[in-house]
């Protein structure tokens, strides 16, 4: 029993923190069309920009709500300079271009907090432990586990009721469309893009007290999000949740089931879902 | 003259001219560039077989490197077992990779673009997971180290491929065989299905080719290249090691191809070289390399639209024109 | 025409750009370094560097290797076995160094280690662990100064018996490294304690090297009720295990823990006091063990030129070039083959302690040097209290048991 809970809470926590940078991901796909290598170089400068934040400000909170906003303006630069002049490109150029800017970043984080690891501390109120059984349990994962999908909530809520989020959706389903009745596409994409980046870094900056803080450490993440877009459905924002929770707990029940086949569930279940639904669990047709 | 013989005539001596170079390069170069040289020629003519997945039949694989490292393991296996033949040590990694990408490429080619990249990833990254973690064959995430590596023999002439300049000759005699096919395919009937396959391949099936039969050709043909590849590799480095399969492997033809221009039939092996020159460029001046390969790849992939060796040849063939 | 002139002119550059690429001063004695420089794992390699820059002008200012000053290159292996084969070529054949030194990864040096023949250079290995490159793979050519994986894991097994721990099971990182780690440790406790039971390989755990949420292997550690484990996890690995672990209640006492390389000062100084009191933590080496003049000075001027204490590997590259310098010295010459047969036997005195590299199969017989964590206000990290000290002879299995054929 105790196993049980132990590895549903961890597939969980786990899962929310990927649901996040997912999401993004998905999001700017869905609209932009854009896979984007680097978004995983957002999740790190997210989690960078927070600790140094904290550094100046001594507060979590702070530092989780500044460090992301900051990624997000980098965000808007990266698409207004870069992005934007090869949308009309074969999606490899998207991704050598994407794959550049994260050669970029992740060296720049190097030289500018140095190649060693990093620790963030969780805030006061989170950083204990709860009983659990006959042991504890960290408060920190259970925030990440209730975080997740308050977040969630908050985004779908924004999709569904505001004017904007309609626009992104409806710009997600049918870019021509959107654009003929009127969006103004260039404006949309760069906001859209931002809010990419700023859900990566908000993951990173939640991630942070969690994992220690190395350069490239946005390389490891960036393909089991790739794995949650795909399987979830690309573009779908149902689907990044779902594909998240699945992978999550795939991992935790994994570790305790599978042994070393463990390394390869992730692949197995992309490709087992690629064979049988190719368009993802909420995809649509195509 | 038709317009095809001219081009045909020029490119037959663009060929000879590439290959007298190439041949001339352990009389010329230094030890080390011919090391370098080597290993452009091996990565191009790996990124040259993804090409035919991507630039003719337009597939974009990301799990290129399973087949390359099936490939190399073969070749290991076979050496450390002390078989000798080269011919036989390559037909063995062509046959591995041929076979590995049959079955995979026979599940794959139903999909289509980003499905297609995603599924050979998720199925190069199994066979990464293999190699790393059967160990009683592989070695688990050592992979095999080749203590000895066979020599050429040929009709009682005997040459160590330890020495720099024979491995890179015998490289480049092998791959100039694997390009001269890739050639003769690429220029034969069924490279013209490739391409109506990229092009259209509604219209295609609508009379009545096998579009999937087409691509699992292609799938086939572009991993057994891949094991050529993979195989060399595997001599010129002595060791087959999991990290020749993981998905960052396989980015690199892509990059190479992207970079020197999927269009031209030597773009791939060109970005191969501007990559690897300019990292040891980079590499001479900074230890930061990334950010400065980072800062020139961007304008690269704005710039070059068609990759730098398609921009260039675009441009010389619009001058001409006018 | 034009194509031609433009073909002309870069064949002309190519060449005068290798014709000065070429050029080179016979005078120094040039060594070579390849570590990880870049990636989340470039700490390691700058580590490397501090030693080897601190190394260098040492020498230099007391007047070089038999009056030649020293010149340092450094490579990026980037941590992947085929691009630190091609640094490594590059040392020899284009910057034409004397004598090879460093790699990180053990995966990386048991995969080159067949070419360094090739490369007819000799290569001093000052951080990979892996026993087979002084083992199965060993070649005249190869040299390790610091301690491998079977004499840091013989220490925890001699630690271990003298625990009431009875059941054993482990944590490392799912490659060799770690399942390496296991079964030497498995061998070597049970020669010393054949009642020793060790839990069978699907119920101890090998999370894969990329892991950063290690929750589930922790929960699946703890289920196993074991009275001791042996942790082989290191870096990023093993910070983010012991936060994650602290908060689940790993380090609460309820069985012996051992951490093969708990003691490295990257993990220590990230940790502060994160880092658990009273775990039994290990190291290539610790900077307070040897309390000899030497250390001394080598922890002073290293934390007077870089503000930090040395880490291991800092103390590996120093190391290496010491010990060049003293098998140079005693050849008589740079030769490379010279420094070869001198450094086989060579015996000398490094921070560390008085290390003696063996001629059978070319691995330092050195101390090593285990304690448990403990706050001391001196320091800013989690220091050892009390250490315990391993003669080098003790702990390296005889070179029988090595496995290695000259």
């Amino acid at each position: 029993m105790e196993t049980f809970a132990a590895n549903l809470l961890n597939g969980l926590s786990w899962g929310m923190l990927l649901f996040l940078i997912s999401v993004g991901l998905t999001t700017v796909f869905g609209v932009l069309g854009v896979l984007n290598f680097a978004h995983g170089s957002f999740f790190m400068l997210g989690a960078y920009l927070c600790m140094q934040i904290m550094h100046i400000v001594p507060s979590f909170w702070v530092g989780i709500i500044v460090g992301p906003l900051l990624v997000g303006g980098l965000g808007v630069v990266i698409e207004k300079m870069l992005l934007r002049k090869i949308y009309d490109r074969d999606i490899s150029f998207q991704l050598l271009l994407t794959f550049a800017i994260l050669l970029f970043l992740d060296d720049s984080v190097r030289l500018i907090w140095g190649p060693g690891y990093h620790v963030v501390e969780a805030p006061a109120i989170l950083a204990g432990t709860i009983p659990f059984f006959d042991h504890t349990y960290p408060i920190y994962r259970l925030f990440l586990v209730v975080i997740g999908p308050l977040i969630g909530l908050a985004l779908w809520s924004f999709f569904h009721f505001t004017r904007w989020g309609k626009v992104v959706r409806a710009a997600a389903v049918d870019r021509e469309m959107a654009e003929g009745v009127g969006i103004r596409v260039p404006l949309l994409f760069t906001a859209v893009f931002a809010f990419g980046s700023w859900l990566a870094a908000l993951g990173g900056a939640l991630a942070a007290p969690h994992q220690s803080l190395a350069p490239a450490m946005g390389e490891r993440i960036i393909i089991e999000s790739f794995i949650v877009v795909v399987i979830g459905g690309m573009g779908s924002f149902p689907g990044a949740f779902a594909g998240a929770l699945l992978l999550g707990l795939l991992d935790s029940f994994g570790t305790a089931f599978a042994g070393r086949a463990q390394m390869a569930l992730p692949f197995i279940l992309l490709a087992v879902v690629l064979l049988f639904r190719p368009q993802g669990f909420f995809g649509r047709e195509t | 003259m038709t317009n095809s013989a001219k081009i045909l005539r020029n490119n037959g001596f663009l060929f000879f001219l590439l290959f007298a170079i190439l041949a001339a390069a352990p009389f010329i170069l230094p030890i080390y560039w011919l090391i370098i040289l080597t290993e452009i020629i091996i990565m191009g003519f790996f990124a040259m077989s993804f090409n035919l997945l991507f630039g003719f039949t337009g597939l974009l694989s990301f799990g290129q490197a399973g087949f390359f490292g099936v490939g190399a393991y073969c070749t290991a296996l076979l050496i450390q077992n002390g078989i000798e033949s080269l011919t036989l040590i390559l037909s063995a990694g062509i046959l591995g990779a041929l076979l590995a990408a049959l079955i995979i490429g026979f599940l794959c080619v139903k999909r289509d673009e980003i499905y297609f990249s995603m599924i050979t990833l998720g199925f190069g990254m199994m066979l990464y997971t293999i190699a790393h973690n059967w160990i009683g064959v592989t070695g688990g995430s050592d992979g095999l180290p080749l203590c000895t590596i066979p020599a050429i023999k040929l009709m009682g002439w005997e040459v160590s491929l330890y020495d720099p300049r024979w491995m890179y000759l015998f490289s480049l005699s092998v791959i100039s065989l694997g390009v001269l096919l890739l050639w003769r395919l690429t220029r034969s009937p069924f490279g013209l299905i490739l391409t109506a396959v990229r092009e259209n391949k509604e219209r295609l099936a609508f009379v009545g080719a096998n579009v999937r039969w087409v691509r699992l050709t292609s799938f086939t043909i572009a991993g057994g290249l891949a094991g050529l590849a993979g195989g060399l590799f595997a001599l010129f480095n002595c060791m087959a090691t999991p990290d020749f399969m993981h998905w960052s492997f396989s980015s690199r033809p892509v990059l190479m191809t992207v970079m020197g221009g999927s269009g031209i039939f030597f773009g791939p092996a060109f970005g191969a070289a501007i990559f690897f020159i300019l990292e040891q460029l980079i590499t001479n001046v900074t230890e930061n390399w990334m950010i400065f390969l980072g800062a020139f790849l961007i304008p690269i992939v704005i710039f070059f639209p068609r990759g730098i060796l398609g921009t260039i040849v675009e441009l010389v063939k619009r001058r001409r024109e006018s | 025409m034009r194509r031609q002139a433009a073909l002309l002119t870069l064949i002309l550059c190519l060449a005068v750009f290798f014709t000065v690429s070429q050029a080179h001063a016979e005078k120094p004695v040039k060594l070579g370094f390849v570590y990880i420089m870049s990636g989340p794992f470039a700490a390691y390699g700058q580590f490397a560097k501090k030693g080897a820059e601190l190394a260098v002008d040492e020498i230099n200012k007391a007047g070089g290797i038999m009056g030649r000053p020293v010149k340092a290159y450094f490579e990026d292996s980037t941590g992947k076995p085929d691009a630190a084969l091609r640094a490594l070529r590059k040392l020899v054949y284009q910057e034409q160094v004397d004598c090879l030194i460093g790699l990180d990864s053990s995966g990386v040096a048991k995969s080159v280690a067949p070419s360094i023949p090739q490369l007819k250079t000799p290569l001093i290995i000052t951080h990979a662990a892996t026993p087979d490159v002084t083992g199965s793979v060993c070649n005249k050519y190869i040299f390790r100064i610091s301690l491998n994986l079977a004499q840091n894991v013989k220490t925890a097994a001699l630690l271990a018996a003298q625990t009431k721990a009875k059941t054993w099971t482990t944590v490392g990182p799912d490659y060799a490294f770690g399942h390496q780690s296991w079964e030497y440790f498995e061998k070597y406790l049970k020669e010393i304690n054949p009642e020793a039971k060790f839990l069978p390989k699907d119920q101890v755990a090998f999370p894969p090297f990329k892991t950063t949420d290690f929750s589930s292997y922790i929960t699946k550690v703890m289920q196993s009720k074991p009275d001791g484990v042996l942790i082989s996890l290191w870096g990023g690995n093993l910070i983010d295990f012991v936060r994650q672990g602290s908060d689940m209640g790993f380090f609460n006492g309820d069985f012996e823990v051992l951490v093969t390389l708990g003691a490295a000062t990257e993990v220590l100084s990230a940790l502060k006091d994160k880092m658990p009191e009273g775990l039994w933590v290990g190291s290539r080496y610790w900077f307070l063990a040897n309390q000899s003049p030497l250390n001394k000075a080598f922890v002073k001027n290293y934390h007077d030129r870089y503000n930090e204490y040395p880490s291991y590997n800092a103390h590996g590259s120093y190391g290496a070039i010491m010990a060049y310098k003293a098998a140079a010295e005693k050849a008589k010459s740079c030769g490379k083959d010279a420094v070869i047969s001198a450094l086989e036997g060579l015996t000398i005195e490094l921070p560390v302690g008085k290390i003696t590299i063996r001629a059978e199969d070319h691995q330092a017989v050195t101390d090593a040097c285990w304690g448990k964590t403990a706050a001391d206000p001196a320091y800013p990290i989690r220091v050892l209290k009390p250490m315990k000290i391993f003669k080098g002879k003790d702990i390296t299995p005889a070179v029988a048991d090595t496995g290695c054929k000259m």
